[in-house]
């Protein structure tokens, strides 16, 4: 069964758990790829992540001269292979959402490859896989597709990524609870 | 579209118009250079080791994937603009010091690890070297003449370059030059081979196909060869012809594959120069500042060039505030997209990005 990462971006409280626990996945060299941004910073304290979202149509690799960022069969857009990454970081620039990390040291591009040696196996991603606050989901399209029931958005507004990114993605997004609105308890 | 079809139009003119592709020229005059220079150092073709046949036919093939490969390859967008800026300014002052330490030292891999870069370094240049033996020699470029008994003459492109004793240091380091890139070979294959299977993060990622089958290859060849020495001196040349055949399979094979493979990163791995030097270039030239916080973050060339190149291939990312998002530092571009969940434009809240270093 071919499962997703699904966001719920307003349920994140913080903790950074997938930060760290990125660090720990095989072949990611202690270094996280993800990000946790403030939404307000001077006003409140909620926090929402960023990810790699899997573009279905990727500028990133459209944009590598080298053909370092293959794409899984999984649709897992992979981290630059070592040996082809030339260091030219157009990645960087090419990423509309500003994912791709770049180590001038080693002269090598690395980003979120949605823990590859995990998924390909149907075990969820470590960023998933920690997050206490269901944040971060590891989801079969038909329980997505639950979700959007539970949720019962009669006004249409249910988003699983478009229109809030730039094309389509294998990570849905998803913001429930702020179009609901509704405060979530936990 | 009018514009890219007029582009193409063939004037009559060109040196270009006699072929028929990109490839045919390529292969045409590869060949004919190789021929060429055999010519020259064969003392017109009267000096051919016939016993390397096999080789020469493997490594015309070769060429014809090469390319095949290489020109398929340089046909995408991105790759065509660093190819043809990176000729362009391939005369900067940095060029050799570049070179140098992408394609001879390597110290990217060293500071990747000091253990990958002691394996890519054995394997790295004990393939370089045997190249440079091997290939000299099934062309004719390079071969030995005796006049005087004890004498070796070596002749390079038809030239005799020096007369050494033979046995003489000079001797031995050419007889057993290839026995010693094999042991380099070997070495380097067996601490890769060792990294793959105890190496967590190497065993999370890698394939045996891609991964493995070259470093067997390469292990195959080095083997092959080192057993056709130890046949010579230790069993009087017995099985020698039959694995003089079995090694230069084993060589054949791995040339025609390695455009293909893993292996390609050999002769693509060039670019690299030219992507430093692009980066180098056109930041000296002017630098792009981001459209929202102003930092300088890219230069304006590369900025533009990935704008075109995205373009070509359909990918338009066009801010509302009328910006290309690549126009964007990256800080910004990823509080824009929070911005764009969220509703609140925290991209242009003056604040430190939040902490983003979680130790696990």
């Amino acid at each position: 069964m071919k499962k997703r990462l699904y966001l719920e971006l307003e349920n994140c409280i913080g903790c950074r758990s997938c930060l760290a626990a990125c660090t720990q996945c095989g072949g990611h060299e202690e270094r996280n790829r993800n990000y946790v941004y403030d939404v307000n910073p001077l006003v409140n304290r909620q926090t929402m992540p960023l990810m790699c979202l899997h573009c279905v149509n990727p500028a990133c690799a459209r944009s590598c001269p080298a053909q370092a960022i293959q794409i899984h069969e999984t649709g897992a857009v992979l981290s630059a292979l070592v040996e082809k990454c030339i260091g030219c970081q157009n990645c960087t620039i090419a990423c509309p959402y500003g994912i791709p990390k770049f180590d001038t040291e080693q002269n090598l591009m690395y980003k979120c490859d949605l823990c590859i040696d995990r998924t390909k196996n149907g075990i969820p991603p470590m960023c998933a896989s920690v997050c206490p606050s269901n944040t971060l989901q590891w989801l079969t399209d038909e329980e997505i597709g639950n979700r959007k029931k539970q949720f019962n958005l009669d006004n249409g507004k249910w988003v699983s990524s478009l229109p809030y990114l730039e094309s389509e993605t294998n990570v849905k997004v998803n913001l429930p609870g702020i179009l609901q609105g509704i405060e979530k308890l936990f | 579209m009018q514009a890219k079809v007029a582009v193409n139009q063939k004037t009559g003119k060109s040196i270009d118009d006699a072929f028929a592709s990109h490839f045919a020229k390529s292969m045409f005059l590869a060949v004919c250079g190789l021929v060429f220079l055999s010519f020259i150092g064969t003392r017109m073709f009267t000096h051919v080791d016939l016993n390397l046949y096999g080789y020469m036919v493997g490594t015309f093939i070769f060429i014809g994937g090469f390319f095949y490969r290489f020109i398929a390859w340089g046909e995408r967008p991105p790759t065509k603009v660093f190819i043809k800026k990176g000729i362009k300014i391939l005369l900067r002052r940095s060029t050799p010091k570049t070179t140098v330490e992408h394609l001879a030292t390597y110290n990217f891999i060293w500071n990747r690890g000091i253990y990958r870069w002691t394996q890519h370094v054995l394997m790295g240049w004990g393939c370089i070297l045997s190249c440079f033996v091997t290939f000299p020699l099934v062309f004719g470029w390079m071969y030995f003449t005796m006049d005087e008994n004890g004498y070796y003459n070596i002749i390079a492109m038809g030239i005799q370059v020096m007369t050494v004793p033979a046995d003489g240091l000079i001797a031995k380091l050419s007889y057993n030059a290839l026995n010693i890139t094999a042991v380099m070979v070997i070495s380097g294959v067996c601490m890769a081979l060792y990294r793959r299977l105890k190496n967590m993060q190497a065993r999370a990622e890698q394939q045996f196909m891609y991964d493995f089958l070259p470093l067997f290859m390469l292990l195959l060849v080095s083997v092959t060869g080192l057993a056709l020495t130890f046949m010579n001196i230790f069993m009087h040349g017995a099985g020698q012809p039959a694995m003089s055949l079995i090694h230069q399979w084993s060589v054949i094979i791995t040339l025609i594959y390695l455009p293909f493979g893993k292996l390609a990163h050999i002769p693509f791995r060039p670019m690299s120069v030219f992507a430093r030097n692009y980066r180098e270039h056109y930041a000296e030239q002017s630098m792009k500042g981001c459209k929202v916080c102003g930092n300088e973050f890219v230069s304006t060339e590369q900025s533009k060039d990935v704008i075109e190149v995205l373009g070509r291939n359909d990918i338009e990312f066009q801010a509302k505030e009328g910006h290309h998002l690549a126009e964007m530092c990256l800080p910004c571009r990823r509080k824009y997209r929070i911005a764009q969940f969220s509703g609140f434009p925290i991209h242009e809240v003056k604040v430190k990005e939040a902490n983003q270093d979680a130790k696990g």
